[in-house]
C-alpha cells in the first residue's frame, strides 16, 4: 500500500523561508486537498515532492524509499505523478504522442504500438478521443488540462498531485475532471489537489492540509479544518 | 496511397536516382545532353556533405530544441583528428628510437612523430631515424584512411559528450553563446598551433582512396561520390530510426517542455547528452570524409558564416524535419553555385559571386518572416497530416450520433415500458 512521508521539510529562497518544518504522511488512496493563500508554499511543496526542487532540509520517503534526492524522472518512476499550475502540454506534438511519452518512459523496452490501445481508452474516458491526431496546440485550454490528466493515467503512478485542476475550466469540463478524480481515486490512487475553488475542494477531499506562509497550520477532516480558528484567521476569513 | 507508403516509394526512387547518377557522368562515359561533368560531381559531393550537416543539426535543434552553433566545430574535430593522425602516426616494424614508440602486438610499433626544425627545414623524427637508427628494410606504414576517419568519429563523439554534458542546464541564448564560444576557442587554437595544425595554411589530408579503387584514380570523383552518398544515406537511415523511436519522442518532449517531460519519467540528462553525441558524431564523420576528399582542412571552416550557412539550409528547407533540412541543403548548394553566373542588366554588370549571398540572406529573412517552418516542411505536413482535420470531425460526428442514438433508444424503451405498464392500459 502507498505510503508517502514528508519529514520536517524546510525550503529557503535566499532569506525567504518558503516552507517551515512541514511534515505529513499519506497512507493509502487518500484524497487530500492542499489549500493556502497565494505565497503559502503550495507549489514549492509540490515541486519538492516531485523532485524539481531539493529541500533545504528534511526528507521525503515514498514506500520506504527516499525520493527527495532523486531527479524528477526518478520520482515519477517511483510512482508520483503531477500536473502543473499552468498547463504544460507538449504543444507541437500530437495528442496521442503526448500520451505515449510517459508510458514509454516508464518501460525501457516498450514500443509505441504497445500503448496505443490504452491511450485510446484514456482519451475516450476523458472525452477527447476525436482529437487523438491533432497537435496539442490546437486544443482548448480545458482540453489541454484533460490531456495532462490523460498523461498521468498513462504514467500510472500511485499518487497524483494536481495543481489547480479547476482553474479557468468550463463547468462541463469541470465535471469530467471531477469524475476523473473520484473514479481514479476509487481505483486505489492517492490524490493531493491544490485548489482555490473552496466549494469543490471541501466537497471532493476527505482530508485537508492548510499552508500559511510556509507553516502547515492544519491537517485533518475538512469539516474540522473549516472550523479551526487559525485557518479561519489565515485564509477563510473570520466571518465564515 | 497513405503517407508512409508515399514516403517509402519516393525515398526509394530518390535513392535509386542518386545511386545511378554517376552513370551519367563524363568519367563513366555518359552520353547525351545530360552528361554530368566532374564539377557537377564535386557539387553533388559537397551537397551531400552539407545535407549531413544540416539534417543532423535539424535533429539537434529542430527535434531536440538545442540551438547549438558548434556543429561546424564538431565537423572540424572529425576532419582535424583524421588529418592529424595521418600527419603524426606511423606504424613500423622496428622502434625509431628518436620518436615516441609504442609497442604493438606482432612486432609492430606505433610511432608518434614530432616535427623538428633542422636549420631551415622541418624534418620529422622518423626522417632522421631513417638515416640514423632504423635498420634497413624496416616497413613504415601510414595509418589506413578509414581508421583515421573512425578516430575522427570517436573524437566527435567524445567532444559531443563533453559539450552535451556542459550545456545541460543552458537554454536558448546561453546555449547559443556557449557553443559559439566553444567553436571560436577551437578555431583560435587551431590557428595558433601552427606546428601541429599548420594554422591558417591548412592541414593537408591524404586522398580518400590514396591508391585509387576499382580502376578509378585517387583524383576521380566517383569513389568520393559514393563514399559521401553512403555516409549521407547511413546518416538519414540512422536519424530516421532514431526520430521514429522513443529517442525521437523524448527529445521532442524535451524541446517542448523539459520540466514536464522529466515529471513524466523522461531521463532528460540522458537524452540531451545522447542527442549531442549522435549529431556531433555525424558532423565529425562528414568533416573527416570531406577533409580527405578535398585534401585540406583550414580553420576557416569554423567561421560563424559557415555555421550560418548550415543553419540557413536547415531553416529554409524546414528545421523540424531531417528530410526537409537535407533536401534544403542539397538544393541550396546547387542554387548558390548556379547563382555564380554574372548578370548583365543593360550597361550594369552584377557580380553574382558577391550578390548571390545577398539574395540568399534575403531568402532566409523572407522564410523566417512568412514561412517559419521552412519552404519544404509545409508540403510534407500537408501530405502526412492532410486527413487529420477531416478525421477529427468525422470521429466527433460519429460519437455525437452514437450518443444521440443511445439517447433515442432509451426514450423508445421508456415509451414502450410506459405503454406496457398497467396504469396506461386504461
Amino acid at each position: 500500500m502507498l505510503e508517502l512521508t514528508a519529514n520536517s521539510i524546510y525550503k529557503n529562497f535566499g532569506g525567504l523561508e518558503v516552507l517551515k518544518d512541514v511534515s505529513f504522511t499519506v497512507e493509502g488512496p487518500e484524497l487530500i486537498g492542499l489549500i493556502g493563500p497565494n505565497g503559502a508554499g503550495k507549489t514549492t511543496l509540490t515541486n519538492i515532492l516531485d523532485g524539481a526542487l531539493k529541500p533545504t532540509s528534511g526528507t521525503v520517503y515514498m514506500n520506504g524509499e527516499r525520493i527527495d534526492t532523486r531527479p524528477p524522472y526518478g520520482v515519477a518512476r517511483a510512482g508520483l505523478g503531477r500536473t502543473f499550475q499552468v498547463t504544460r502540454a507538449f504543444r507541437r506534438m500530437t495528442v496521442l504522442e503526448n500520451l505515449l511519452i510517459p508510458a514509454m518512459a516508464m518501460r525501457a523496452t516498450a514500443r509505441q504500438r504497445d500503448f496505443e490501445e490504452k491511450a485510446q481508452e484514456v482519451l475516450e474516458f476523458l472525452t477527447i478521443a476525436h482529437l487523438r491526431n491533432e497537435y496539442a496546440r490546437a486544443l482548448s485550454g480545458g482540453q489541454q488540462k484533460l490531456l495532462e490528466l490523460g498523461r498521468l493515467l498513462m504514467l500510472d503512478p500511485q499518487m497524483i498531485i494536481l495543481d489547480e485542476p479547476f482553474a479557468g475550466v468550463h463547468p462541463r469540463l469541470m465535471e469530467v475532471i471531477y469524475r476523473y478524480i473520484t473514479e481514479i481515486n476509487a481505483q486505489g490512487k492517492a490524490f493531493i489537489i491544490i485548489s482555490h475553488d473552496m466549494d469543490t475542494i471541501f466537497t471532493l477531499s476527505r482530508r485537508l492540509l492548510v499552508l500559511n506562509y510556509g507553516d502547515l497550520i492544519a491537517d485533518g477532516d475538512p469539516e474540522v479544518v473549516r472550523e479551526d480558528p487559525e485557518v479561519k484567521a489565515a485564509y477563510l476569513g473570520e466571518d465564515e | 496511397m497513405n503517407p508512409a507508403a508515399l514516403y517509402r516509394v519516393s525515398g526509394s526512387i530518390a535513392v535509386i536516382i542518386l545511386v545511378l547518377l554517376p552513370l551519367a557522368s563524363s568519367e563513366m562515359g555518359g552520353v547525351g545532353p545530360f552528361v554530368l561533368n566532374s564539377y557537377f560531381m564535386h557539387l553533388a559531393i559537397t551537397a551531400f556533405f552539407y545535407a549531413i550537416l544540416a539534417s543532423s543539426w535539424s535533429l539537434l535543434a529542430g527535434y531536440a530544441g538545442q540551438f547549438s552553433f558548434g556543429h561546424m566545430a564538431f565537423m572540424a574535430i572529425g576532419g582535424y583528428t583524421s588529418g592529424l593522425i595521418g600527419k603524426f602516426i606511423r606504424f613500423t616494424t622496428a622502434p625509431s628510437e628518436l620518436c615516441t614508440d609504442i609497442p604493438l602486438p606482432g612486432n609492430w610499433w606505433l610511432v608518434v612523430l614530432n616535427i623538428r626544425r633542422v636549420g631551415t627545414i622541418d624534418e620529422s623524427c622518423l626522417d632522421m631515424a631513417k638515416a640514423e637508427t632504423l635498420p634497413a628494410g624496416t616497413l613504415i606504414v601510414f595509418p589506413p584512411v578509414w581508421a583515421s576517419i573512425a578516430m575522427g568519429l570517436v573524437m566527435g563523439a567524445v567532444f559531443g559528450l563533453l559539450v552535451g554534458w556542459l550545456v545541460l542546464r543552458l537554454r536558448s541564448t546561453y546555449l547559443a553563446l556557449f557553443t559559439i564560444g566553444f567553436s571560436e576557442i577551437l578555431r583560435a587554437s587551431i590557428s595558433a598551433e601552427i606546428p601541429i595544425t599548420e594554422g591558417q595554411s591548412g592541414l593537408e589530408l591524404v586522398p580518400l582512396f590514396p591508391a585509387g579503387i576499382m580502376g578509378f584514380s585517387s583524383t576521380s570523383k566517383i569513389p568520393p561520390y559514393y563514399a559521401m552518398l553512403f555516409l549521407f544515406l547511413f546518416a538519414m537511415a540512422l536519424m530516421t530510426w532514431l526520430a521514429g523511436s522513443r529517442f525521437g519522442l523524448f527529445v521532442r518532449a524535451i524541446r517542448e517542455d523539459e520540466e514536464a517531460a522529466a515529471a513524466l519519467g523522461v531521463n532528460i540528462v540522458r537524452y540531451k547528452v545522447l542527442v549531442f553525441v549522435v549529431t556531433s558524431t555525424l558532423a565529425a564523420a562528414a568533416g573527416a570524409l570531406q577533409g580527405h576528399y578535398i585534401g585540406i582542412i583550414t580553420p576557416n571552416t569554423l567561421i560563424i558564416l559557415q555555421m550560418s550557412l548550415v543553419i540557413a539550409m536547415a531553416v529554409i528547407g524546414g528545421l523540424e524535419n531531417i528530410y526537409t533540412a537535407s533536401v534544403g541543403a542539397i538544393i541550396i548548394t546547387f542554387v548558390l553555385e548556379l547563382l555564380r553566373t554574372n548578370v548583365e542588366i543593360g550597361p550594369i554588370l552584377i557580380d553574382m559571386t558577391l550578390w548571390r549571398l545577398v539574395f540568399f540572406g534575403l531568402l532566409l529573412m523572407l522564410t523566417l518572416r512568412f514561412q517559419r517552418n521552412g519552404l519544404l516542411f509545409p508540403i510534407l505536413e500537408r501530405i502526412s497530416r492532410g486527413g487529420v482535420a477531416e478525421e477529427t470531425v468525422s470521429i466527433r460526428v460519429e460519437e455525437e450520433e452514437l450518443v444521440e442514438d443511445e439517447a433515442g433508444v432509451d426514450v423508445e424503451a421508456e415509451e414502450e415500458e410506459r405503454a406496457a405498464s398497467p396504469g396506461n392500459s386504461k
